[in-house]
């Protein structure tokens, strides 16, 4: 059987220096980080300035106008401060996602340690900019009004281990999603030669697994589009955290 | 699946913090294991206020 | 389920690779330098052109567009503002020279009523007149035309009586009887 695992694997393709012993390689998961940075790069400085846009241009305006929408909706006007970052996030996730989806190549977002480096981004700059723009007032955020006052600490705690918990589920969660989603598709490709490999009947049974896989595909495209949407509006939710704590 | 993947590491989230929390603080006052007990249980709570939160079935502050 | 079926695949793969890193590759923790390295170099410079280039461009566009549709719309709307203000000022041209047109009507209209009734008015007059003088003249020629048909008869009674009885009977009998069958027959 076809290893489903082998996929995520990191090859070294060569070695940019030393961290201490650490060696600092430069990976196939690298060259797709670059990829995607180049794609959206492309994409964004070759879309025309037309008054009228091309397809090329009106996708390019359509993920402009989106991110910008849902920063208004979930963050208020004040959180297009993050505009940029918000914009490269949902961009760097999305493309990334999809670029995984073609069969051979490497997706960057089902490695944890890439999700859970973005997710602590959003999170440092949440405190960061919470305590920059609101100093100690920031601290209103984990305690909710209209509680009593016996059990108001034991709510307290809850809500700081419930704030440090969001890294950790906002990174998981398209990790998880990403590994599973690649996984499950591997292994019902694998049924498809397994089967298929077993002569007239094998090949004829084997169309129900490709069927799957298809439909499978479909629905990865949809997942990278939704989790990359998801981590923008808990990145937004976040933030608007950092802007309005008192709420 | 995507909604149930989404909410298990809600409550995941909040139990690792939790638990993670409570470890370091036996470690730094070496009171293990109670602190990781406490804290653990804390974390549990935070998980239920995350699903909860995130379900949508309870009021989210954040969105208000 | 994919994931925990995909972990123990992981785990029984780690066994036979001999190259591969502690398992489960997302897992390995010595690639999380060079992963979080690369990711660090690639995100900043997708941050650096995104913020720098990419959104002011992509911005000043749809800026740009909006002025324009809003420019076109405030045309569009002071032209039509503009038409309806002409189509208003014809309509009350309109109105006014209708009503003019309806006054001047009237007016010639009264005067023509008037004028007409006044010479109708002295037709009617003239021909009252005259016929009030036929009258009058048919009523003199009867009394001359009575009187003269009397004197005839009393003289005619007067002749007739005398050839019957040979005297001339007293002209005051005869007189009375000529009244008396005249008012007879009439």
């Amino acid at each position: 059987m076809i290893d489903p695992i082998h996929q995520f694997h990191l090859n070294k393709i060569f070695t940019i220096g030393h961290i201490g012993n650490q060696e600092i390689a430069f990976t196939n998961s690298s060259a797709y980080m670059l990829l995607a940075v180049v794609l959206i790069a492309v994409m964004m400085l070759a879309a025309g300035r037309a008054l009228v846009p091309g397809r090329f241009q009106s996708v390019v305006e359509l993920s402009y106008e989106f991110v910008a929408n849902t920063i208004r909706t979930s963050a208020g006007s004040h959180g297009m401060t993050f505009f940029p970052l918000v914009f490269s996030l949902f961009m760097f996730i999305f493309v990334s996602n999809i670029v995984g989806i073609i069969p051979y190549t490497f997706t960057v977002s089902s490695h944890i340690i890439v999700t859970f480096a973005l997710a602590l981004l959003v999170f440092l700059t949440v405190i960061i900019y919470g305590f920059y723009k609101n100093g100690l007032k920031f601290f209103k955020l984990f305690v909710p009004s209209g509680i009593p006052a016996v059990i108001l600490p034991l709510v307290v705690v809850i809500e700081i281990i419930s704030f440090f918990s969001r890294p950790i589920s906002h990174s998981v969660r398209l990790f998880a999603n990403m590994l599973a989603g690649h996984v499950t598709l591997k292994v019902f490709a694998s049924f498809v030669t397994m089967l298929g490999a077993l002569g007239f009947v094998g090949k004829v049974g084997a169309l129900l697994p490709l069927g799957l896989t298809v439909a499978l595909t479909g629905l990865e495209l949809m997942v990278a589009f939704l989790q990359a949407y998801v981590f923008t509006i808990l990145t937004c939710i976040y933030l608007n955290d950092a802007i309005h704590p008192g709420h | 699946m995507a909604r149930g993947l989404r909410l298990s590491s809600e409550l995941i989230a909040g139990v690792l913090v939790g638990a993670v929390l409570g470890w370091g603080f036996d470690r730094l006052l070496s009171t293990s294991p109670f602190g990781f007990i406490v804290f653990f249980l804390l974390g549990f709570a935070a998980g239920v206020l995350n699903v909860v939160r995130s379900a949508g079935v309870a009021p989210d502050r954040s969105r208000q | 389920m994919a994931e925990s079926h995909g972990e123990a695949k992981g785990t029984a793969s780690a066994h036979t690779e001999a190259d591969g890193g502690h398992g489960f590759p997302p897992f390995s923790k010595e690639t999380f330098p060079s992963q979080i390295v690369s990711l660090v170099i690639a995100f900043v410079a997708l941050y650096v052109i995104v913020s720098r280039v990419a959104l002011p461009k992509v911005g000043a566009v749809i800026d740009a567009r909006q002025k324009a549709i809003d420019g076109d719309l405030a045309d569009a709307q002071r032209l039509k503002d503009e038409s309806e203000a002409a189509m208003k000022a014809y309509e009350t041209e309109l109105a006014t020279a209708r009503a003019r047109a309806q006054a001047i009507g009237a007016e010639t209209r009264d005067k023509l009523a008037a004028s007409s009734d006044a010479e109708r008015k002295a037709l009617e007059d003239s021909l009252a007149a005259k016929l009030a003088a036929a009258e009058k003249s048919i009523a003199t020629t009867r009394a001359t035309a009575m009187s003269n048909v009397r004197g005839i008869a009393s003289d005619a009674a007067s002749a007739i009586v005398q050839q019957l009885t040979g005297k001339a009977p007293a002209a005051k009998t005869v007189e009375a009887a000529v009244d008396a069958s005249l008012k007879g027959t009439a």
